[in-house]
């Protein structure tokens, strides 16, 4: 029997499922339909992940059920939906950067000829695989020496593999935050081969919060929040107002405005002047080298100005941060603040009072939070020793009250300031954990890179504020963002770099997406090693 | 998984503590190993009193003693007057004194005029025995006590035992070059400071390599544990021909390290509980002591928090080695003397006490007050082999299955509490 695009495959109906004390889902029904991109939407928290994990078999749910073409699935079995062909593409899915793309490719099913592997055929099954979706990977790299962008392809080229009878092709395929890690040119590629799998018949499931690739690549889309279900759309009938509405709830608190990341970017915006940079700067960089990573860099960022800093992927804009921050100790050239030279004296010359170099790194689960210690310490970790009293004995009072000012100001939504460890915070409250950590009195300089990435919306409205009242105050911010509206609406200057130079510099009407994109993309031979 | 947990719904730390009194007993894994430890010794405590000793004493009469045989109603009665079981004890009047032994356990064999009696003591739980263990246990929990700041660095010190042996030796041909009969006030200085010294500098030289060369701890350590052993042997051997220095400063041995007060030597017990409090108070009340935590939770953040991480590290193996130093001195200070193969294989019995005590190998975990008890549950261990008269190489065994069975049940723990969340 052909199928036609009507055709409902998988169906997800009256899933219930409780972590712990949360009730990640509860009593949602969606059915999905042959050769469509359905897209899951959601706040963090909303259950959004939760339901493609256990569409996927990785997540067993409590009550309801997932049948495909008729047939109920085993609850919570991974190898069940994988044979019946659902197969699923997430960020922590097994990979062995150190083996080969071929490796990685056939782990489950190691070819072999004589009880030894076979290369040959390895690399011929993985080539077969991986160059339908992008021709130009070498399948003999280590997977870990690969784009984040290329390392996505590979995970989506092994969900086509068929299982290993042979029989089952694909059918079902969930991407979980696809785009998380990729950048403005990979994620395109990516949903352009998210179009062709569909375009082949299978259907697609999107797990996703960024609502151009709602809007650029999904067929129809689902909106949970608070894991129950709201409604399912076809993307061409809606606006993004109508889905920000439906995923918090309400509508965003500015009058007149339209309820989307525009009008909370639009909150900030209106008051906004962006006055061109005026008096004495408060740091200077001049010709910051470091080997492989930086060429010639130089600029300067005044008081009570957010300078934004576009780019690609790979543009070399979180190592011009590490590099400002004294992380990377091969930098060279000169970074003078306030008359204080720190180029090269490492992070404590940073950060050490009357420079105040603080720094809210883009991952921050792996570059920001201790997850063995509380959201005090969390909070307190660059500042401790100031606070402390002689030898390095802690001021618990002064802590305390220091903490407790700063989740105040900050409104971190946390249990216990002592007991409560980030692992419990939301992923948003996170990312204002770290904020909080950098704006103290000490700090004159905030890099902030990616501060709103994997936050939801009504929380990057928040950020969007204290960052501009921070500015207000007196603060000087260099922002890296790869959200082109957050950075054109932040920023009061756009420094664009590319191969590790800055590209250019845009100010006033000059600061488009357009334009960014442009310098962003120019064609310059890549920094000798 | 994305889906977070509402920031309003009470934490598994705040359940714990509204929980019950048995699950916040086991909040902490200090509370357990005080559990375990009274559990031993209770075991022990019973058993050893109802063990009788293999060897009997026996006191033999001399021409000049006289014993009387005493019956239940305390009457005294000459040779031969009771029969076997009417006598409740023996009387021995000798140089003007008298003994009384109760004659459960006791026997008098007239042809050879001699008394024999068993030792009635408990064998465990006697003075002599408890301060015994808690000395033995107090030179490994000073070592753990540093070797829980590495273990929570996520790093490793194989060279304990190396650095404990080579510190014992340089400090015994120190306090001999002073002469047994040297000043207090120049003894227990030299003895400390040379021990200490010593073992910081190989400590220091550990840290050092380690950050300087990006070189995994693992490998570095294990190259100075061989090398310092090495070093030590050829120390003594060219300075005094033999593998073993005696003759120390005895204003340092018997007048402080194994000074006598009722009865017992307490100083190494002594040491061990303030090394225990001070590594509480670093570990938990300074700035140095939270960022040890921080860089063993997370080093990448750590150094993006602006924490000098290979300071810290550095600093961290430097205070180990100084530890194993210290513990050195308490050696030689007890003993008197010092071997060139002191503390082999010390280094295991510092990192099993350490993971006994709740430390995490991952990093990021661990107390200065588990390890202590970690040392004494160790001790306690080889104590009960000997109480039950059990063969050495069996202890080992048990020893090691002791160290596997804590770390499952801490993980299990762990992994339970993680649930729970």
């Amino acid at each position: 029997m052909p199928m036609t695009a009507t055709d409902t495959v998988l169906i997800a109906e009256r899933i219930s499922k409780r972590f712990g004390q949360t009730q990640a889902l509860s009593d949602v029904s969606v059915s999905f339909r042959a050769g469509e991109v359905h897209a899951l939407m959601g706040e963090n928290g909303a259950g959004k992940s939760t339901l493609g994990k256990v569409i996927a078999g990785l997540h067993k749910q409590d009550t309801g059920t997932v049948s495909l073409l008729g047939q109920t699935l085993e609850a919570g079995s991974l190898d069940g939906a994988f044979h019946a062909g659902i197969r699923i593409v997430h960020q922590e899915l097994a990979q062995c950067p150190n083996l080969s793309v071929a490796e990685n490719l056939c782990l489950h099913d190691m070819p072999t000829r004589n009880g030894m592997v076979d290369f040959a055929e390895m690399i011929r099954r993985a080539e077969e695989l991986v160059h339908q979706l992008d021709p130009t990977i070498d399948v003999r790299r280590p997977l870990g020496l690969l784009s984040p962008g290329r390392r996505q392809i590979c995970q989506i080229a092994a969900s086509l593999d068929r299982s290993e009878d042979g029989s089952t092709n694909a059918k079902v395929i969930v991407f979980d935050e696809p785009t998380s890690s990729l950048s403005i040119s990979e994620a395109n590629t990516l949903m352009g081969i998210t179009r062709q799998l569909a375009a082949d018949g299978l259907t697609i499931i999107y797990v996703s919060h960024r609502m151009s690739e709602i809007f650029g690549c999904c067929d129809r889309v689902s909106v949970l929040r608070d894991g129950k279900f709201v409604a399912t759309n076809v993307v061409a009938e809606i606006d993004e107002p109508t889905l920000v509405e439906q995923m918090i709830g309400r509508r965003l608190s500015t009058p007149g405005a339209k309820g989307s990341l525009k009008a909370a970017i639009s909150e900030i915006a209106d008051d906004d002047n962006h006055a061109p940079p005026a008096g004495e700067p408060r740091m200077v960089v001049r010709d910051l080298n470091s080997p492989g990573k930086l060429q010639d860099i130089s600029f300067e960022l005044h008081p009570g100005e957010v300078l934004g800093v576009g780019g690609l992927v790979g543009a070399g804009r979180s190592e011009l941060f590490d590099a400002l921050f004294g992380i990377d100790t091969r930098a060279t050239g000169s970074i003078v603040v306030d008359g204080n030279d720190i180029a090269g004296k490492g992070t404590r010359a940073a950060i050490k009072a009357g420079v105040g170099v603080g720094y809210v790194p883009e991952d921050r689960r792996i570059q920001g939070l201790f997850f063995n210690l509380g959201i005090d310490e969390n909070i307190l970790a660059p500042i401790m020793p100031e606070i402390a009293g002689m030898g390095g004995v802690r001021n618990a009072a002064e802590e305390l009250e220091i903490v407790q000012r700063r989740i105040e100001k900050f409104q971190i939504k946390t249990a216990s300031l002592r007991a409560t460890t980030p692992d419990e915070l939301s992923g948003g409250n996170q990312q204002k954990l770290l904020i909080a950590r950098w704006m103290t009195q000490n700090t004159r300089v905030l890099l902030l890179d990616e501060p709103t990435r994997g936050i939801d919306v009504g929380t990057k409205a928040e950020v969007y504020k204290l960052i501009r009242e921070a500015a207000e105050a007196g603060l000087a911010i260099l922002l890296v963002s790869s959200e082109m509206p957050e950075l054109l609406a932040l920023s009061d200057r756009i420094l664009v770099m590319g191969d590790g130079r800055i590209q250019g510099e845009l100010t006033g009407t000059d600061m488009t997406q357009t334009n960014i994109l442009t310098l962003a993309t120019k064609e310059n031979t890549p920094i000798g090693v | 998984m994305t889906d977070q947990p509402d920031p309003k719904r009470p934490t598994k730390s705040q359940s714990t503590r509204g929980g019950s009194v048995f699950s916040k007993l086991f909040a902490h894994q200090e509370s357990g190993l005080v559990l375990v430890i009274i559990l031993l010794m209770t075991a022990l405590s019973i058993y050893g009193h109802f063990v009788p000793s293999e060897s009997k004493d026996s006191i033999v009469l001399d021409e000049s003693a006289q014993i009387r045989f005493v019956d239940a109603g305390g009457m005294e009665h000459g040779s031969g007057e009771l029969g076997r079981n009417q006598i409740a004890g023996y009387r021995i009047i000798q140089d003007g004194k008298t003994t009384d032994y109760p004659a459960a356990g006791s026997r008098y064999d007239s042809d050879a005029r001699t008394l024999f009696t068993e030792h009635r003591a408990n064998r465990f739980l006697n003075k002599g025995n408890l301060v015994l263990i808690a000395k033995n246990a107090s030179f490994f929990a000073i070592m753990a006590v540093g070797m829980t700041g590495v273990i929570i660095l996520a790093g490793i010190d194989l060279s304990v035992g190396s650095i404990y042996g080579f510190a014992a030796i340089l400090g015994a041909m120190a306090l001999n070059k002073l002469g047994t009969d040297a000043s207090w006030m120049l003894s227990i200085p030299i003895g400390l400071g040379v021990c200490v010294l010593a073992g910081a500098l190989c400590g220091l030289a550990n840290g050092a390599m380690t950050v300087g060369f990006g070189v995994h701890p693992f490998v570095i350590t294990l190259g100075m544990m061989a090398s310092l052993r090495g070093l030590t042997v050829y120390t003594a051997q060219a300075a005094y021909e033999k593998q073993s220095i005696a003759g120390l400063s005895e204003s340092f041995t018997t007048g402080f390290i194994k000074k006598e007060f009722f009865g017992v030597y307490p100083v190494p017990i002594m040491f061990m509980i303030a090394i225990a409090v001070a590594g509480w108070f670093v570990l938990t009340r300074t700035v140095f002591g939270r960022r040890i935590m921080a860089i063993g939770g997370n080093e990448t953040a750590a150094k993006y928090a602006g924490i000098p991480v290979g300071r810290v590290k550095i600093w961290v193996y430097t205070i180990t080695g100084a530890l194993a130093g210290l513990s050195a001195a308490l050696y030689i200070g007890y003993l008197g003397s010092a071997e060139t193969n002191a503390g082999n294989a010390y280094e295991l019995q510092v990192i099993a006490a350490t993971v006994i005590g709740g430390a995490s190998l991952m990093g990021g975990r661990g107390t200065a007050l588990g390890a202590v008890l970690g040392a004494i549950v160790i001790q306690l261990i080889g104590n009960a082999m000997v109480i039950l008269g059990v063969d050495p190489s069996v202890n080992q065994i048990v020893m090691g299955g002791a160290i596997v069975l804590a770390v499952v049940i801490d993980q299990t723990k762990q992994r339970l509490a993680a649930r729970r969340g």
